[in-house]
């Protein structure tokens, strides 16, 4: 699939079959989560694979954030000590952030060019899905991605429009024409 | 009975600990989620009578919630369409209450 594709046609997905995801679907996914640049390299990134069906039902309840009963979900945290140990401060506070989005970017676009829909929930409670993961201090969860089948297929929303919002050599001078 | 008894159990833990991660959610998240959570948590409570034997199927709420979960997820793609959802949404409350309340005049003399 070509990839300019798989970003205009993607979607968030809320609604899902009770299809089980593939492994080497799995698979793949991560290993393009892990294909992402990171600053400095750091690859600051953890992923719990949520498949068990109680452990996912626990995280659903506690992210407001998650609709749809999609049988799979990743959790994409960074490691906050290793980031500040390579990339001080900014790496820490700042750059885990970006590199865990970039990551889960490339998941998205895996997914869906395998045929799979996905959602990014940040709607849920940190406490609660450390407590129920097990996840110690230090790795702070940062986005779930839900993975599944999908069963239904969203409009895309209205896009801010390029005119408004690309300037050329300076803020404000418009870089395309009306 | 027994069967819709623990199922009830279960609704009511789980709007619970809904509820409560709503709110501490709430306290960092944009501001539209708020009235978000609320709508999404007026949903789940119109299902309350499949769990509580003592509360009837309300029809006019049955319709709202299937109005909300159609309409709900404007808040990420059309904030003034969301808005104007959760206006008419009222709206509709509000012409229903006015017209039990007649109904109960007329009943009542």
């Amino acid at each position: 699939m070509d990839v300019f594709e798989a970003i205009k046609n993607r979607r968030s997905v809320r609604k899902y079959k009770p299809e089980l995801v593939p492994k080497d679907l799995v698979q793949k996914i991560l290993e393009a989560a892990v294909r992402a640049p990171s600053a400095s390299n750091i690859q600051p990134w953890n992923f719990i694979v949520i498949k068990d069906r109680k452990v996912l039902d626990m995280v659903r309840k506690i992210s407001p954030g998650y609709f749809g009963d999609a049988p799979l979900a990743i959790l994409v945290c960074s490691d906050k000590e290793r980031a500040y140990k390579l990339g001080g401060e900014l790496g820490r506070d700042y750059l885990t952030v970006a590199d865990c989005a970039l990551a889960v970017q490339n998941m998205l676009l895996a997914a869906y060019a395998s045929g799979l829909g996905t959602c990014i929930v940040k709607s849920f409670s940190s406490t609660a899905i450390k407590h129920i993961l097990e996840i110690p201090d230090g790795i702070e969860p940062e986005l779930l991605v839900i993975v599944g089948y999908p069963d239904q297929s969203p409009k895309p929303p209205l896009r801010r429009p390029l005119q408004e919002i690309a300037y050329l050599n300076r803020y404000g001078e418009k870089y395309f024409e009306k | 009975m027994e069967k819709k008894k623990s199922n009830g159990d279960k609704y009511l833990f789980d709007l619970a600990i809904f509820l409560a991660t709503s709110a501490s959610g709430c306290v960092e998240e944009p501001h539209l989620y708020g009235p978000f959570r609320l709508i999404d948590a007026l949903s789940r409570l119109i299902e309350l009578p499949k769990y509580a034997t003592c509360i009837k199927e309300d029809p006019f709420l049955t319709k709202m919630k299937s109005v909300i979960d159609e309409k709900k997820f404007l808040v990420v793609s059309d904030t003034e369409a969301f808005k104007a959802f959760l206006d008419s949404l009222v709206r509709e409350f509000a012409k229903e209450l006015k017209r039990r309340s007649l109904e109960r005049r007329k009943r009542t003399g």
